[in-house]
Protein backbone atom coordinates (compact mmCIF):
# COMPACT_ATOMS: atom_id res chain seq x y z
CA UNK A 1 0.00 0.00 0.00
CA UNK A 2 1.75 3.21 -1.10
CA UNK A 3 1.84 5.83 1.58
CA UNK A 4 0.37 9.16 0.70
CA UNK A 5 3.37 11.41 1.21
CA UNK A 6 5.85 9.17 -0.59
CA UNK A 7 6.93 10.92 -3.75
CA UNK A 8 8.94 8.09 -5.26
CA UNK A 9 8.78 4.36 -4.68
CA UNK A 10 11.29 2.18 -6.45
CA UNK A 11 10.69 -1.45 -5.60
CA UNK A 12 13.13 -4.29 -6.30
CA UNK A 13 14.62 -2.49 -9.31
CA UNK A 14 17.08 -4.67 -11.23
CA UNK A 15 19.01 -4.04 -14.42
CA UNK A 16 21.00 -6.64 -16.28
CA UNK A 17 23.33 -5.96 -19.22
CA UNK A 18 23.66 -9.42 -20.74
CA UNK A 19 24.93 -11.61 -17.95
CA UNK A 20 26.09 -8.69 -15.86
CA UNK A 21 23.71 -7.64 -13.16
CA UNK A 22 24.43 -3.92 -12.71
CA UNK A 23 21.65 -3.40 -10.18
CA UNK A 24 20.42 -6.46 -8.29
CA UNK A 25 17.11 -5.47 -6.79
CA UNK A 26 17.36 -2.05 -5.17
CA UNK A 27 14.60 -0.41 -3.16
CA UNK A 28 14.25 3.30 -2.57
CA UNK A 29 11.38 5.16 -1.02
CA UNK A 30 11.66 8.92 -1.10
CA UNK A 31 9.33 11.11 0.92
CA UNK A 32 8.37 14.58 -0.23
CA UNK A 33 11.13 17.12 0.46
CA UNK A 34 13.86 14.68 1.48
CA UNK A 35 17.48 14.85 0.34
CA UNK A 36 18.90 11.43 -0.26
CA UNK A 37 22.47 10.51 -1.16
CA UNK A 38 23.61 7.56 -3.25
CA UNK A 39 27.22 6.59 -2.66
CA UNK A 40 29.45 3.67 -3.46
CA UNK A 41 32.58 2.82 -5.43
CA UNK A 42 32.71 3.25 -9.21
CA UNK A 43 30.81 0.50 -10.98
CA UNK A 44 28.68 -0.21 -7.91
CA UNK A 45 25.47 0.30 -9.88
CA UNK A 46 24.43 3.67 -8.52
CA UNK A 47 24.57 5.37 -11.90
CA UNK A 48 22.55 2.60 -13.52
CA UNK A 49 20.00 2.80 -10.73
CA UNK A 50 19.97 6.57 -11.14
CA UNK A 51 19.38 6.22 -14.89
CA UNK A 52 16.48 3.87 -14.18
CA UNK A 53 14.92 6.56 -11.99
CA UNK A 54 15.41 9.15 -14.75
CA UNK A 55 13.85 6.89 -17.39
CA UNK A 56 16.96 6.65 -19.49
CA UNK A 57 17.53 2.99 -18.70
CA UNK A 58 14.61 0.60 -18.60
CA UNK A 59 14.81 -1.73 -15.60
CA UNK A 60 14.89 -5.46 -16.33
CA UNK A 61 12.49 -5.97 -13.44
CA UNK A 62 10.98 -4.05 -10.58
CA UNK A 63 8.66 -1.09 -10.41
CA UNK A 64 9.08 2.66 -10.21
CA UNK A 65 6.13 4.73 -9.08
CA UNK A 66 6.34 8.50 -8.93
CA UNK A 67 3.56 10.58 -7.39
CA UNK A 68 1.17 7.69 -7.89
CA UNK A 69 2.11 7.23 -11.55
CA UNK A 70 3.86 4.07 -12.77
CA UNK A 71 6.92 5.26 -14.70
CA UNK A 72 8.75 1.93 -14.89
CA UNK A 73 8.63 1.78 -18.69
CA UNK A 74 8.15 5.47 -19.44
CA UNK A 75 10.48 7.54 -21.66
CA UNK A 76 12.82 10.25 -20.32
CA UNK A 77 10.42 12.84 -21.79
CA UNK A 78 7.57 11.37 -19.76
CA UNK A 79 9.74 11.46 -16.63
CA UNK A 80 10.43 15.14 -17.20
CA UNK A 81 6.74 15.86 -17.73
CA UNK A 82 5.83 13.91 -14.59
CA UNK A 83 8.25 16.09 -12.63
CA UNK A 84 11.54 14.21 -12.42
CA UNK A 85 14.51 16.30 -13.49
CA UNK A 86 18.11 15.18 -13.82
CA UNK A 87 21.62 16.40 -14.48
CA UNK A 88 24.40 14.45 -16.19
CA UNK A 89 27.65 13.27 -14.71
CA UNK A 90 29.50 14.82 -17.64
CA UNK A 91 27.48 17.98 -18.28
CA UNK A 92 25.70 18.19 -21.64
CA UNK A 93 24.86 21.80 -22.39
CA UNK A 94 23.52 23.17 -25.67
CA UNK A 95 26.83 24.72 -26.62
CA UNK A 96 25.69 26.89 -29.53
CA UNK A 97 23.10 28.67 -27.38
CA UNK A 98 23.37 31.33 -24.70
CA UNK A 99 22.86 30.52 -21.03
CA UNK A 100 19.37 32.03 -21.14
CA UNK A 101 18.39 30.06 -24.26
CA UNK A 102 19.61 26.85 -22.63
CA UNK A 103 17.44 27.49 -19.60
CA UNK A 104 14.51 28.49 -21.82
CA UNK A 105 14.51 25.02 -23.40
CA UNK A 106 13.75 23.70 -19.92
CA UNK A 107 11.23 26.44 -19.16
CA UNK A 108 9.24 25.71 -22.33
CA UNK A 109 8.08 22.43 -20.76
CA UNK A 110 5.60 24.21 -18.48
CA UNK A 111 5.42 27.54 -20.33
CA UNK A 112 4.80 27.02 -24.05
CA UNK A 113 4.76 30.73 -24.82
CA UNK A 114 8.03 32.46 -25.39
CA UNK A 115 7.60 35.42 -23.07
CA UNK A 116 6.48 33.25 -20.15
CA UNK A 117 9.38 30.86 -20.73
CA UNK A 118 11.83 33.73 -20.96
CA UNK A 119 10.56 35.26 -17.74
CA UNK A 120 10.78 31.95 -15.90
CA UNK A 121 14.25 31.29 -17.30
CA UNK A 122 15.50 34.76 -16.37
CA UNK A 123 14.45 34.27 -12.77
CA UNK A 124 16.28 30.95 -12.60
CA UNK A 125 19.41 32.29 -14.27
CA UNK A 126 19.47 34.97 -11.60
CA UNK A 127 18.88 32.46 -8.80
CA UNK A 128 21.75 30.28 -9.95
CA UNK A 129 24.12 33.22 -10.38
CA UNK A 130 24.74 32.76 -14.11
CA UNK A 131 24.97 35.39 -16.85
CA UNK A 132 22.02 35.26 -19.24
CA UNK A 133 23.76 36.35 -22.44
CA UNK A 134 26.94 34.35 -21.98
CA UNK A 135 27.42 31.68 -24.67
CA UNK A 136 27.26 28.21 -23.09
CA UNK A 137 30.35 27.31 -25.10
CA UNK A 138 32.47 29.69 -23.04
CA UNK A 139 31.58 28.15 -19.68
CA UNK A 140 34.05 26.00 -17.78
CA UNK A 141 33.05 22.74 -16.13
CA UNK A 142 31.70 24.35 -12.92
CA UNK A 143 29.65 26.77 -15.02
CA UNK A 144 28.31 23.98 -17.17
CA UNK A 145 27.25 22.00 -14.12
CA UNK A 146 25.51 25.06 -12.76
CA UNK A 147 23.84 25.66 -16.11
CA UNK A 148 22.57 22.09 -16.12
CA UNK A 149 21.03 22.62 -12.71
CA UNK A 150 19.45 25.88 -13.88
CA UNK A 151 18.12 24.24 -17.03
CA UNK A 152 16.49 21.36 -15.21
CA UNK A 153 15.11 23.67 -12.51
CA UNK A 154 13.28 25.50 -15.26
CA UNK A 155 11.25 22.34 -15.91
CA UNK A 156 9.90 22.81 -12.36
CA UNK A 157 10.73 19.32 -11.12
CA UNK A 158 9.30 17.87 -7.93
CA UNK A 159 12.20 15.45 -7.76
CA UNK A 160 15.67 16.48 -8.80
CA UNK A 161 18.28 13.83 -9.56
CA UNK A 162 21.80 15.26 -9.33
CA UNK A 163 24.52 13.08 -10.85
CA UNK A 164 27.83 14.25 -9.37
CA UNK A 165 26.86 17.84 -10.04
CA UNK A 166 29.26 19.06 -7.39
CA UNK A 167 32.32 17.07 -8.47
CA UNK A 168 35.44 18.81 -9.69
CA UNK A 169 34.80 22.13 -7.97
CA UNK A 170 37.24 24.22 -5.95
CA UNK A 171 36.45 24.51 -2.21
CA UNK A 172 34.92 27.97 -2.74
CA UNK A 173 32.82 26.80 -5.69
CA UNK A 174 31.78 23.77 -3.68
CA UNK A 175 30.50 25.98 -0.84
CA UNK A 176 28.45 28.01 -3.33
CA UNK A 177 27.11 24.87 -4.95
CA UNK A 178 26.07 23.37 -1.62
CA UNK A 179 24.30 26.61 -0.79
CA UNK A 180 22.53 26.46 -4.14
CA UNK A 181 21.33 22.91 -3.57
CA UNK A 182 20.09 23.97 -0.12
CA UNK A 183 18.14 26.83 -1.66
CA UNK A 184 16.58 24.50 -4.22
CA UNK A 185 15.62 22.15 -1.42
CA UNK A 186 14.07 25.02 0.51
CA UNK A 187 11.96 25.79 -2.56
CA UNK A 188 10.28 22.44 -1.91
CA UNK A 189 12.18 20.26 -4.37
CA UNK A 190 12.99 16.71 -3.30
CA UNK A 191 16.55 15.71 -4.17
CA UNK A 192 18.42 12.49 -4.85
CA UNK A 193 22.12 13.05 -5.24
CA UNK A 194 24.91 10.77 -6.45
CA UNK A 195 28.18 12.04 -5.07
CA UNK A 196 31.67 10.94 -4.20
CA UNK A 197 32.45 13.98 -2.10
CA UNK A 198 31.71 12.94 1.46
CA UNK A 199 31.45 16.53 2.64
CA UNK A 200 28.43 17.00 0.37
CA UNK A 201 26.83 13.80 1.59
CA UNK A 202 27.49 14.63 5.24
CA UNK A 203 26.28 18.22 5.09
CA UNK A 204 23.38 17.95 2.67
CA UNK A 205 21.67 14.60 2.89
CA UNK A 206 19.23 13.27 5.42
CA UNK A 207 19.53 9.66 4.34
CA UNK A 208 22.15 7.70 2.43
CA UNK A 209 22.08 4.52 0.35
CA UNK A 210 25.37 2.75 -0.13
CA UNK A 211 25.77 0.65 -3.28
CA UNK A 212 28.30 -2.07 -3.80
CA UNK A 213 28.38 -4.60 -6.64
CA UNK A 214 24.77 -3.92 -7.56
CA UNK A 215 23.44 -4.28 -4.04
CA UNK A 216 22.40 -1.73 -1.46
CA UNK A 217 24.71 -2.70 1.38
CA UNK A 218 23.64 -0.06 3.85
CA UNK A 219 21.15 2.73 4.35
CA UNK A 220 20.35 5.21 7.05
CA UNK A 221 21.41 8.63 8.24
CA UNK A 222 24.84 9.75 7.01
CA UNK A 223 26.28 9.47 10.52
CA UNK A 224 25.21 5.86 11.05
CA UNK A 225 26.14 4.78 7.51
CA UNK A 226 29.73 6.04 7.61
CA UNK A 227 30.25 4.20 10.85
CA UNK A 228 29.17 0.86 9.42
CA UNK A 229 31.94 -1.65 8.98
CA UNK A 230 30.66 -2.89 5.58
CA UNK A 231 30.64 0.65 4.17
CA UNK A 232 34.15 1.40 5.37
CA UNK A 233 35.31 -1.88 3.90
CA UNK A 234 33.65 -1.41 0.49
CA UNK A 235 33.95 2.28 -0.10
CA UNK A 236 35.29 4.73 2.41
CA UNK A 237 38.43 2.99 3.51
CA UNK A 238 39.99 3.35 6.95
CA UNK A 239 41.16 6.91 6.51
CA UNK A 240 37.64 8.19 6.12
CA UNK A 241 36.59 7.01 9.56
CA UNK A 242 37.17 10.50 10.91
CA UNK A 243 34.58 11.80 8.44
CA UNK A 244 31.96 10.66 10.85
CA UNK A 245 33.00 13.82 12.66
CA UNK A 246 32.64 15.68 9.36
CA UNK A 247 35.91 17.53 8.90
CA UNK A 248 37.45 16.44 5.57
CA UNK A 249 36.79 19.12 2.91
CA UNK A 250 37.71 17.20 -0.25
CA UNK A 251 36.51 13.74 -1.06
CA UNK A 252 37.30 10.65 -3.02
CA UNK A 253 37.18 10.18 -6.76
CA UNK A 254 38.85 12.19 -9.47
CA UNK B 1 25.03 44.19 -26.97
CA UNK B 2 22.13 42.41 -28.68
CA UNK B 3 20.06 45.57 -28.50
CA UNK B 4 22.83 47.58 -30.08
CA UNK B 5 23.15 45.16 -32.98
CA UNK B 6 19.47 45.19 -33.81
CA UNK B 7 19.16 48.42 -35.82
CA UNK B 8 22.24 47.66 -37.91
CA UNK B 9 21.13 44.10 -38.73
CA UNK B 10 17.69 45.47 -39.62
CA UNK B 11 19.36 47.92 -41.97
CA UNK B 12 21.31 45.09 -43.60
CA UNK B 13 18.10 43.11 -44.10
CA UNK B 14 16.32 46.12 -45.61
CA UNK B 15 19.27 46.72 -47.91
CA UNK B 16 19.32 43.07 -48.99
CA UNK B 17 15.57 43.08 -49.64
CA UNK B 18 15.88 46.23 -51.75
CA UNK B 19 18.79 44.75 -53.71
CA UNK B 20 16.81 41.57 -54.41
CA UNK B 21 13.75 43.56 -55.48
CA UNK B 22 15.68 45.83 -57.81
CA UNK B 23 18.26 43.38 -59.16
CA UNK B 24 16.38 42.23 -62.30
CA UNK B 25 15.34 45.78 -63.12
CA UNK B 26 18.87 47.12 -62.95
CA UNK B 27 20.57 44.13 -64.59
CA UNK B 28 17.87 43.52 -67.18
CA UNK B 29 20.00 41.35 -69.47
CA UNK B 30 18.32 37.89 -69.74
CA UNK B 31 21.57 36.26 -68.69
CA UNK B 32 21.65 38.10 -65.35
CA UNK B 33 17.95 37.52 -64.80
CA UNK B 34 18.48 33.82 -65.38
CA UNK B 35 21.30 33.79 -62.84
CA UNK B 36 18.97 35.61 -60.45
CA UNK B 37 16.24 33.01 -60.87
CA UNK B 38 18.73 30.18 -60.40
CA UNK B 39 20.02 31.88 -57.26
CA UNK B 40 16.50 32.23 -55.81
CA UNK B 41 15.68 28.61 -56.52
CA UNK B 42 18.89 27.44 -54.83
CA UNK B 43 18.16 29.71 -51.86
CA UNK B 44 14.59 28.41 -51.51
CA UNK B 45 15.63 24.76 -51.65
CA UNK B 46 18.54 25.25 -49.23
CA UNK B 47 16.41 27.30 -46.80
CA UNK B 48 13.79 24.55 -46.86
CA UNK B 49 16.48 21.93 -46.16
CA UNK B 50 17.85 24.18 -43.42
CA UNK B 51 14.80 23.64 -41.19
CA UNK B 52 15.56 19.99 -40.59
CA UNK B 53 19.17 19.79 -41.78
CA UNK B 54 20.43 23.01 -40.22
CA UNK B 55 18.33 23.88 -37.20
CA UNK B 56 17.59 20.30 -36.12
CA UNK B 57 20.97 19.02 -37.32
CA UNK B 58 19.45 16.05 -39.13
CA UNK B 59 21.62 16.11 -42.25
CA UNK B 60 19.41 14.68 -44.96
CA UNK B 61 21.21 14.06 -48.24
CA UNK B 62 18.01 12.79 -49.81
CA UNK B 63 15.95 15.95 -50.00
CA UNK B 64 15.74 15.57 -53.78
CA UNK B 65 12.93 13.11 -53.01
CA UNK B 66 10.76 16.04 -51.88
CA UNK B 67 12.02 18.31 -54.65
CA UNK B 68 11.18 15.61 -57.20
CA UNK B 69 7.71 15.00 -55.80
CA UNK B 70 7.07 18.73 -55.99
CA UNK B 71 8.41 18.83 -59.55
CA UNK B 72 6.42 15.88 -60.83
CA UNK B 73 3.08 16.80 -59.22
CA UNK B 74 2.28 19.85 -61.43
CA UNK B 75 3.17 18.11 -64.69
CA UNK B 76 1.35 14.94 -63.71
CA UNK B 77 -1.82 16.95 -63.07
CA UNK B 78 -1.30 18.72 -66.38
CA UNK B 79 -0.67 15.64 -68.54
CA UNK B 80 -3.45 13.59 -66.90
CA UNK B 81 -6.22 16.14 -66.48
CA UNK B 82 -4.98 19.27 -68.18
CA UNK B 83 -4.77 21.24 -64.93
CA UNK B 84 -2.63 24.36 -64.88
CA UNK B 85 0.76 23.32 -63.49
CA UNK B 86 0.52 25.80 -60.62
CA UNK B 87 -2.34 23.73 -59.16
CA UNK B 88 0.27 21.06 -58.54
CA UNK B 89 1.99 23.11 -55.86
CA UNK B 90 -0.41 22.22 -53.02
CA UNK B 91 -0.69 18.67 -54.34
CA UNK B 92 3.09 18.34 -54.27
CA UNK B 93 3.22 19.72 -50.73
CA UNK B 94 0.66 17.19 -49.51
CA UNK B 95 2.50 14.32 -51.19
CA UNK B 96 5.86 15.51 -49.84
CA UNK B 97 4.52 15.71 -46.29
CA UNK B 98 3.07 12.20 -46.68
CA UNK B 99 6.41 10.96 -47.96
CA UNK B 100 8.22 12.71 -45.09
CA UNK B 101 6.07 11.00 -42.48
CA UNK B 102 6.54 7.64 -44.20
CA UNK B 103 10.32 8.05 -44.54
CA UNK B 104 10.88 9.79 -41.22
CA UNK B 105 9.53 6.97 -39.08
CA UNK B 106 12.25 4.44 -40.04
CA UNK B 107 15.13 6.80 -40.89
CA UNK B 108 14.93 8.79 -37.64
CA UNK B 109 15.79 5.57 -35.84
CA UNK B 110 19.26 6.35 -37.19
CA UNK B 111 21.44 9.28 -36.26
CA UNK B 112 24.43 11.09 -37.73
CA UNK B 113 26.02 9.66 -40.87
CA UNK B 114 23.72 6.65 -40.80
CA UNK B 115 20.69 8.89 -41.10
CA UNK B 116 22.34 10.74 -44.01
CA UNK B 117 23.13 7.51 -45.81
CA UNK B 118 19.62 6.17 -45.33
CA UNK B 119 18.15 9.32 -46.88
CA UNK B 120 20.47 8.98 -49.89
CA UNK B 121 19.33 5.39 -50.36
CA UNK B 122 15.63 6.28 -50.23
CA UNK B 123 16.02 9.15 -52.70
CA UNK B 124 17.97 6.95 -55.09
CA UNK B 125 15.33 4.20 -54.88
CA UNK B 126 12.63 6.72 -55.73
CA UNK B 127 14.69 8.06 -58.65
CA UNK B 128 15.17 4.58 -60.07
CA UNK B 129 11.51 3.77 -59.53
CA UNK B 130 10.37 6.90 -61.38
CA UNK B 131 12.71 5.97 -64.22
CA UNK B 132 10.73 2.79 -64.85
CA UNK B 133 7.21 4.00 -64.04
CA UNK B 134 5.24 4.67 -67.24
CA UNK B 135 2.59 6.89 -65.64
CA UNK B 136 5.25 9.51 -64.95
CA UNK B 137 6.93 9.08 -68.31
CA UNK B 138 9.60 6.65 -67.09
CA UNK B 139 13.11 7.71 -68.16
CA UNK B 140 11.81 10.44 -70.49
CA UNK B 141 9.80 12.22 -67.83
CA UNK B 142 6.95 14.69 -68.24
CA UNK B 143 6.42 17.86 -70.23
CA UNK B 144 4.32 20.90 -69.42
CA UNK B 145 2.21 23.06 -71.73
CA UNK B 146 4.24 23.95 -74.83
CA UNK B 147 2.40 27.23 -75.28
CA UNK B 148 0.43 29.02 -72.62
CA UNK B 149 -3.34 28.41 -72.74
CA UNK B 150 -3.81 31.43 -70.51
CA UNK B 151 -2.00 33.40 -67.83
CA UNK B 152 -2.75 30.64 -65.30
CA UNK B 153 -0.30 28.31 -67.05
CA UNK B 154 2.45 30.68 -65.95
CA UNK B 155 4.51 30.22 -69.09
CA UNK B 156 6.27 33.50 -69.65
CA UNK B 157 8.89 34.30 -72.23
CA UNK B 158 10.54 36.75 -69.85
CA UNK B 159 12.37 35.67 -66.70
CA UNK B 160 10.98 38.62 -64.82
CA UNK B 161 7.66 37.16 -63.58
CA UNK B 162 9.43 33.98 -62.44
CA UNK B 163 11.96 36.06 -60.59
CA UNK B 164 9.30 37.81 -58.53
CA UNK B 165 7.24 34.66 -57.94
CA UNK B 166 10.37 32.91 -56.64
CA UNK B 167 11.30 35.92 -54.56
CA UNK B 168 7.86 35.91 -52.94
CA UNK B 169 8.23 32.20 -52.13
CA UNK B 170 11.65 32.82 -50.60
CA UNK B 171 10.26 35.68 -48.51
CA UNK B 172 7.43 33.49 -47.17
CA UNK B 173 9.89 30.73 -46.34
CA UNK B 174 12.31 33.06 -44.54
CA UNK B 175 9.49 34.68 -42.57
CA UNK B 176 8.29 31.22 -41.55
CA UNK B 177 11.82 30.25 -40.50
CA UNK B 178 12.23 33.48 -38.53
CA UNK B 179 8.98 32.74 -36.70
CA UNK B 180 10.17 29.20 -35.93
CA UNK B 181 13.46 30.55 -34.58
CA UNK B 182 11.66 32.56 -31.95
CA UNK B 183 9.22 29.90 -30.82
CA UNK B 184 9.44 26.84 -28.65
CA UNK B 185 9.67 24.69 -31.78
CA UNK B 186 12.85 26.49 -32.83
CA UNK B 187 14.43 26.17 -29.39
CA UNK B 188 13.59 22.46 -29.40
CA UNK B 189 15.19 22.00 -32.83
CA UNK B 190 18.44 23.61 -31.66
CA UNK B 191 18.38 21.56 -28.46
CA UNK B 192 17.95 18.36 -30.46
CA UNK B 193 20.85 19.33 -32.69
CA UNK B 194 23.10 19.87 -29.67
CA UNK B 195 22.11 16.75 -27.74
CA UNK B 196 19.06 14.54 -28.09
CA UNK B 197 19.83 13.01 -24.72
CA UNK B 198 19.83 16.32 -22.88
CA UNK B 199 16.78 17.51 -24.82
CA UNK B 200 14.84 14.40 -23.81
CA UNK B 201 15.77 14.87 -20.17
CA UNK B 202 14.09 18.29 -20.31
CA UNK B 203 10.87 16.85 -21.69
CA UNK B 204 11.46 17.66 -25.38
CA UNK B 205 9.42 15.20 -27.48
CA UNK B 206 12.38 14.46 -29.73
CA UNK B 207 10.84 12.09 -32.30
CA UNK B 208 7.73 14.17 -32.75
CA UNK B 209 9.69 17.40 -33.10
CA UNK B 210 12.01 15.88 -35.69
CA UNK B 211 9.05 14.57 -37.68
CA UNK B 212 7.39 17.98 -37.66
CA UNK B 213 10.61 19.59 -38.83
CA UNK B 214 11.02 17.06 -41.63
CA UNK B 215 7.39 17.49 -42.75
CA UNK B 216 7.69 21.28 -42.84
CA UNK B 217 11.03 21.10 -44.61
CA UNK B 218 9.62 18.60 -47.13
CA UNK B 219 6.63 20.82 -47.89
CA UNK B 220 8.84 23.80 -48.72
CA UNK B 221 11.35 21.69 -50.66
CA UNK B 222 8.45 20.44 -52.74
CA UNK B 223 7.49 24.05 -53.49
CA UNK B 224 11.02 24.58 -54.79
CA UNK B 225 10.56 21.58 -57.09
CA UNK B 226 7.18 22.84 -58.29
CA UNK B 227 8.53 26.31 -59.02
CA UNK B 228 11.44 24.82 -60.90
CA UNK B 229 9.14 22.81 -63.14
CA UNK B 230 6.66 25.64 -63.65
CA UNK B 231 9.53 27.60 -65.12
CA UNK B 232 11.37 24.91 -67.09
CA UNK B 233 8.27 23.04 -68.25
CA UNK B 234 9.72 19.54 -68.13
CA UNK B 235 11.02 17.05 -65.62
CA UNK B 236 12.91 13.74 -65.75
CA UNK B 237 14.09 11.38 -63.00
CA UNK B 238 17.57 12.91 -62.90
CA UNK B 239 16.51 16.56 -62.88
CA UNK B 240 13.88 15.78 -60.21
CA UNK B 241 15.45 13.18 -57.94
CA UNK B 242 19.15 13.32 -58.84
CA UNK B 243 21.59 13.23 -55.93
CA UNK B 244 23.22 16.49 -57.05
CA UNK B 245 20.00 18.28 -56.16
CA UNK B 246 20.23 17.00 -52.58
CA UNK B 247 23.93 17.70 -52.37
CA UNK B 248 23.44 21.24 -53.64
CA UNK B 249 20.95 21.98 -50.86
CA UNK B 250 23.39 20.72 -48.23
CA UNK B 251 26.32 22.64 -49.68
CA UNK B 252 24.50 25.92 -50.20
CA UNK B 253 23.21 25.85 -46.62
CA UNK B 254 26.49 24.69 -45.09
CA UNK B 255 28.54 27.17 -47.09
CA UNK B 256 26.57 30.12 -45.78
CA UNK B 257 25.89 28.65 -42.36
CA UNK B 258 23.50 25.79 -41.60
CA UNK B 259 21.01 26.52 -38.85
CA UNK B 260 21.04 30.28 -39.39
CA UNK B 261 18.25 32.27 -41.02
CA UNK B 262 20.30 33.85 -43.78
CA UNK B 263 22.99 31.18 -44.10
CA UNK B 264 21.39 29.51 -47.14
CA UNK B 265 20.94 32.91 -48.77
CA UNK B 266 24.61 33.75 -48.32
CA UNK B 267 25.54 30.28 -49.57
CA UNK B 268 23.43 30.65 -52.72
CA UNK B 269 24.80 34.13 -53.26
CA UNK B 270 28.31 32.65 -53.27
CA UNK B 271 27.79 29.33 -55.01
CA UNK B 272 25.45 30.23 -57.87
CA UNK B 273 27.68 32.93 -59.42
CA UNK B 274 30.67 30.62 -58.94
CA UNK B 275 28.83 27.84 -60.72
CA UNK B 276 27.76 30.15 -63.53
CA UNK B 277 31.32 31.23 -64.08
CA UNK B 278 32.71 27.70 -64.23
CA UNK B 279 29.86 26.61 -66.51
CA UNK B 280 30.70 29.44 -68.88
CA UNK B 281 34.41 28.70 -68.88
CA UNK B 282 34.05 25.05 -69.63
CA UNK B 283 30.77 25.03 -71.53
CA UNK B 284 28.77 21.81 -71.72
CA UNK B 285 31.90 19.76 -71.18
CA UNK B 286 32.20 21.19 -67.69
CA UNK B 287 29.14 19.51 -66.25
CA UNK B 288 31.24 16.96 -64.42
CA UNK B 289 33.06 19.89 -62.91
CA UNK B 290 30.07 20.56 -60.66
CA UNK B 291 30.94 17.42 -58.72
CA UNK B 292 34.52 18.56 -58.31
CA UNK B 293 33.41 22.01 -57.20
CA UNK B 294 30.98 20.54 -54.66
CA UNK B 295 33.58 18.09 -53.41
CA UNK B 296 36.12 20.88 -53.00
CA UNK B 297 33.66 23.04 -51.09
CA UNK B 298 32.73 20.18 -48.78
CA UNK B 299 36.40 19.65 -47.95
CA UNK B 300 37.00 23.35 -47.35
CA UNK B 301 33.94 23.81 -45.12
CA UNK B 302 34.62 20.67 -43.11
CA UNK B 303 38.30 21.49 -42.64
CA UNK B 304 38.30 25.23 -42.04
CA UNK B 305 34.89 26.65 -41.32
CA UNK B 306 32.25 24.16 -40.12
CA UNK B 307 30.02 27.09 -39.18
CA UNK B 308 30.01 28.44 -42.72
CA UNK B 309 30.71 31.91 -44.09
CA UNK B 310 28.23 33.50 -41.72
CA UNK B 311 30.08 32.35 -38.63
CA UNK B 312 33.40 33.26 -40.19
CA UNK B 313 32.08 36.77 -40.67
CA UNK B 314 30.91 36.95 -37.07
CA UNK B 315 34.34 35.91 -35.91
CA UNK B 316 36.30 38.18 -38.20
CA UNK B 317 34.08 41.29 -38.16
CA UNK B 318 35.05 42.47 -34.64
CA UNK B 319 38.75 42.05 -35.47
CA UNK B 320 38.40 44.00 -38.71
CA UNK B 321 36.50 46.73 -36.92
CA UNK B 322 39.21 46.94 -34.29
CA UNK B 323 41.85 47.19 -36.97
CA UNK B 324 39.88 49.97 -38.68
CA UNK B 325 39.74 51.90 -35.44
CA UNK B 326 43.42 51.46 -34.68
Amino acid sequence: MPEKDNLLEATDVAKAFGNFLAVAGADLVVAENEIIGLIGPNGAGKSTFFNCLAGETMPTSGRIVFAGEDLTRATPEAHARAGIGRTFQVPITFTDMTVLDNVMVGAFLRHPHRNDAREKASRIVELTGLHAEQPARSLGTPGRKRLEIARVLATEPRLLLLDESLAGLTPAELRDAIALVRRIHEMGVTIVIVEHIMEVIMTLTQRVLVFNQGHVIASGTPETVVAEEAVIEAYLGRRHRRLAAGSQPSGQGR
Amino acid sequence: MAVKQLPSSRAVIALLAAALLLYPLILSDPFYRDVGVTFLLAAIAASAWNIVGGYAGQVSVGHSMFFGVGAYAPLLLYTRWGWPPIAGIPAGMVLAVGLALLIGAPTFRLTGHYFSMATIAVAELIRIFFGTWDTVGAAIGLQGPATARGWWDLTFRSELPYYYIFLAALAILLLTTAAIERRRFGFYLRAIKASERAARSLGVPVRQTKMQALALSAAFTSVAGSLYVVKTGFIAPDSGFGILISVQMVIVAALGGAGTLFGPLVGALTLVPLQTVTDNWFGGGGSGLTYILYGGIIVLIARFEPGGLFEMWHRLAPRLRKRAHA
